[in-house]
């Protein structure tokens, strides 16, 4: 289980070394606990939700939460910082323009990932890097793959929900 | 029983004359990652405009916003929740959570399991309950949202919270109640004293559970946003009769709770809740604090 997460943080050039005793599985989703909630939900186990959310797989894919992300981000090599209209764009789902870029650091070939931050160095989520960054003059150079706009879109789909 | 004149009339003679009013808005700062000073002055920046609540620490009113508070960078980064301002007094009534054992007992969707964890420091443990699988999955953003670590969540009928076969030395009881007109427009035409009373002995069994799971030296806070003695003054007295506990004085927004109520007397330390009757500033509320009598 640790070794998907830190593959993970690798795809960003961070190393993660998490303490394997306290990850634990439910379901899809992956967590962090604690020594007193491990005690705990390995009493009582029928839990939902325990510590950190670290993630969880869906169609055969990691997504991280975004405490995770966040952990990576204190590491992380691979992370570009864009505008403010850019970053605004990029919470509401939208993919990243070259004149969007601020500063590029790190890996700047297309295929890679990167963690994607405002000027304020907040971690806003992380896309793909579609084209190579220095040789693209202008257009989409970052497919958008997650972003904190997330938890407003799931906000929605949950309040059609009720 | 039902309907505006009938409701109006009965918190007429509780000693409040009705009006309409729609509380402000409010939030309260998540000190788990932020500083709340960083955070205003970046709210101000955007010309978000607030007011601090003098009587819940990192609570603030929201007085003028040209956007929702609820889709800012700020929002989305956990750094506050909208958390009305009435209900962040619950949990601050508790004395000395860090490194506790909490049960949050009708926990979705999370505001106060968060107020919690943020209190807490993120030390100890909090169990947060609740049966709405919907309401789980927004308490479970919540969460997320905002970094808490130290909670698990099970989906449990507060009723059944034995099962887990664990004492708590905190336990909130925000109740599932009747609400009240301040926050639903259509709550006189929706409400009837049969559903008062219906909840009302929900909220006793929740009662009398929690008390059986209840360190000797534990504390429980119970709260409610509904009006209506019986999910409130009632159920506390009966709970100070039938489940060995006693009321514990607070210091807090309110005024002092009636011990006559429709013409029954009540046990004196009924007085100990507070009663919040809606206003500008609030929704209407109802918090009261116990212990193990003798604890």
């Amino acid at each position: 289980m640790a070794e998907l997460i830190e593959d993970f943080a690798r795809l960003f050039g961070a190393k993660l070394s998490l303490d394997r005793t306290l990850i634990f599985r439910k379901g899809d989703s992956f967590f962090l606990l604690s020594r007193n909630l491990k005690k705990l939900v390995e009493r009582v186990e029928d839990w939902l939700f325990a510590g950190l959310y670290l993630g969880k797989i869906k169609g055969g894919i990691f997504l991280p939460s975004f405490p995770l992300l966040f952990m990576i981000a204190e590491q992380a090599k691979n992370r570009v910082v864009i505008d403010d209209k850019a970053a605004w764009l990029f919470i509401c789902g939208r993919d990243i323009f070259k004149e969007g870029l601020v500063k590029v650091y790190g890996s700047k070939n297309r295929g890679a990932y990167t963690l994607v931050f405002n000027r304020r160095g907040e971690c806003l989520g992380f896309g793909k890097i579609i084209k190579d960054l220095d040789k693209a003059k202008s257009g989409v150079v970052i497919k958008n793959v997650l972003d904190v706009g997330d938890f407003l879109r799931r906000e929605r789909t949950q309040i059609s929900e009720f | 029983m039902f309907g505006k004149e009938f409701f109006v009339n009965r918190y007429r003679v509780l000693g409040w004359e009705f009006r309409d009013v729609t509380p402000r808005q409010a939030i309260r700062v998540n000190s788990m990652i932020v500083k709340g000073f960083d955070l205003l002055e970046r709210l101000s920046s955007l010309g978000v405009r607030l007011e601090e609540i003098p009587f819940a620490r990192g609570g603030y009113w929201v007085v003028h916003s040209k956007f929702s508070v609820g889709a800012t960078v700020e929002y989305l980064l956990g750094y506050y929740s909208i958390q009305e301002a009435a209900a962040q007094i619950p949990v601050t009534l508790f004395t000395d959570l860090k490194g506790k054992t909490v049960l949050d007992a009708c926990a979705a969707p999370g505001g106060k399991t968060v107020q919690l964890a943020d209190l807490m420091g993120n030390t100890g443990v909090i169990v947060a309950l609740d049966i709405n699988k919907q309401r789980l999955k927004a308490l479970q953003n919540h969460l997320e949202r905002c970094h808490v670590k130290n909670t698990v969540v099970y989906r449990l009928d507060a009723r059944k919270a034995s099962k887990l076969s664990l004492k708590f030395d905190r336990i909130l009881l925000d109740v599932p109640c009747s609400g009240n007109f301040a926050t639903d427009k259509h709550w006189f035409e929706r409400r009837t004293l049969a559903d008062v009373k219906r909840n009302a002995k929900l909220q006793r069994e929740i009662l009398a559970e929690a008390a059986k799971l209840l360190k000797e030296d534990g504390e429980i806070v119970y709260a409610t946003c509904s009006l209506e003695p019986e999910e409130n003054e009632l159920n506390i007295d009966w709970a100070v009769k039938n489940l060995s506990l006693e009321t514990v004085e607070i210091e807090c927004y309110g005024e002092e709770a009636p011990t006559e109520v429709f013409g029954k007397r009540l046990d004196d330390s009924v007085k100990n809740c507070r009663r919040i009757w809606p206003s500008e500033k609030t929704q209407g509320f109802f918090v009261c604090k116990l212990k193990r009598r003798g604890g």
